[in-house]
């Protein structure tokens, strides 16, 4: 079937068969392969894309399902040269190892900040309750995501 | 992989009943997708075609309906714990849905799912079982509004028959004075599937020393939902000290044998679930009117 969504910010029409899901979508059919499969069941986190506006698991998404929709993906949120401050911050804090996870959760905490410019230690830690990272204790993370917070407060 | 199947998003009630009543037990309905799409990948669900009812607007909103709350089958959790009218009028339901899976399962994942997937571990069944809670079915050319106990016919297994849909959920607000508690046991916060979980709404007397009314449903430790209605008769009435708080507590880890029958996990159970009660009661009780 044919759908039509806003994927990072343009339009896009796809053929698409109706028993695939988003993820799928994205990385097998427009190339995007930033958003990763992890589990499969909504569990890990990995697969996480901001669907209008807030964080899903792609992998649990039927793709007719963004028809009209708006999907951000990792791939919308900066470029090599133009980083996005929470990519650039994550880098800064060392919070990416193995870097499997971090595409979901600079999605979930992107979703945080538009929402909640300042968010207490709480809620960054509520933020990412959906992410598995086996890599990082989660501390370099939570300090990355509040390192942009600070910036806002100045 | 998932096996090919039709996909239909119907804009209305009537194009969604025409769609259940033409393919019947061939089709499924989707609205969220976090239990049925993991069933589809299992192949423990093999459908012809998914009616998604996500866009159908009726099933979309929380509405103020006077004396009640009326809740669209197809609101998230998401939507659940951020709606002031049900943190205000049905508490209890609000810190259920609080606990649903992560927040990423909470924007996907609905009220109405969560009911007619009928998993006895549900987070927000216990919640709506002590809101007193009623649901509206449609079906083709028919509509029923029934008690929302009368929607489960046991573990994973709705009542429901495939060309039902539904609809809307709805309660009675609670006033001022009612305060309500939620308490669950996982293995971590979040995530994990409730290993038990209880739900109470406590009204005190003016003098704020005897019970007015009290009602009390423990999930993931009856096949069904049900509310624990020999417990409340005890405590109806009553002051809350220590010897009936316990004769209640220990009424609920009885009805729990008698319903669910004595495993091997009872001896670990009854004592565990007597504590969350306990601790249910105190967190309702500290929770001001």
């Amino acid at each position: 079937m044919e759908i039509a969504f806003t994927l990072n910010g343009e339009k896009v029409q796809v053929e698409v068969p109706a028993h695939w899901t988003l993820l799928r979508l994205l990385r097998e059919k427009l190339g995007l392969t930033g958003t990763k499969e992890g589990c499969g069941i909504g569990e890990c986190g990995t697969c996480t894309v901001l669907l209008e506006g807030v964080p899903v698991n792609s992998c649990l998404v039927m793709a007719p399902k963004v028809e009209g929709k708006r999907v951000d993906t990792v791939e919308g949120l900066g470029t090599k040269d133009s980083l996005h401050p929470l990519q650039k911050s994550f880098i800064d804090h060392g919070a990416v190892q193995c870097g499997f996870c971090t595409p979901g959760i600079l999605m979930s905490s992107k979703a945080l900040l538009d929402r909640n410019p300042t968010p207490t230690r709480e809620e960054v830690q509520e933020a990412i309750t959906g992410h598995l990272c086996r890599c990082t204790g989660y501390l370099q993370i939570i300090e990355a995501v509040e390192g942009v917070s600070k910036q806002v407060k100045g | 992989m998932i096996p090919p199947f039709e996909y239909q998003s119907p804009g209305t009630l009537n194009e969604a009943c025409r769609l259940l009543g033409e393919w019947g037990p061939k089709g499924k309905i989707i609205a969220g997708g976090t239990d049925l799409v993991i069933s589809l990948r299992k192949g423990e669900s093999q459908p012809q075609i998914l009616i998604d009812v996500t866009r159908i607007l009726e099933l979309r909103r929380i509405e103020d309906a006077g004396e009640k709350i009326c809740i669209g089958a197809a609101v998230t959790h998401g939507e659940i714990v951020s709606s002031k009218l049900i943190r205000q009028y049905g508490q209890v339901l609000s810190d259920a849905a609080s606990w649903v899976g992560s927040p990423q399962i909470r924007n996907l994942g609905t009220i109405g799912g969560n009911i007619v997937n009928a998993s006895p571990a549900a987070d927000t069944l216990p919640a709506l079982m002590v809101l007193d809670a009623t649901a509206r079915v449609l079906s083709p050319g028919a509509e029923k509004e029934v008690p929302l106990s009368d929607l489960f016919r046991g573990p994973y297994q709705s009542s429901l028959n495939p060309d039902e849909l539904l609809v809307q959920i709805a309660f009675l607000k609670l006033s001022s004075d009612f305060r309500t508690g939620f308490v669950r046991l996982a293995r971590r916060a979040a995530m994990a599937i409730s290993r038990m979980s209880v739900a109470v709404v406590l009204r005190m007397s003016q003098g704020e020393d005897r019970i007015d009314e009290v009602r009390i449903s423990a999930g993931a430790v009856m096949p069904t939902p049900h509310r624990m209605s020999e417990a409340e008769s005890i405590l109806k009435g009553k002051t809350l000290d220590e010897g009936t708080m316990k004769k209640a507590a220990q009424c609920i880890s009885g009805t729990m044998a008698r319903w669910s029958g004595v495993r091997p996990s009872t001896a670990y159970k009854a004592p565990v679930v007597e504590a969350l009660f306990l601790r249910c009661m105190r967190q309702a009780l500290e929770n001001s009117p």
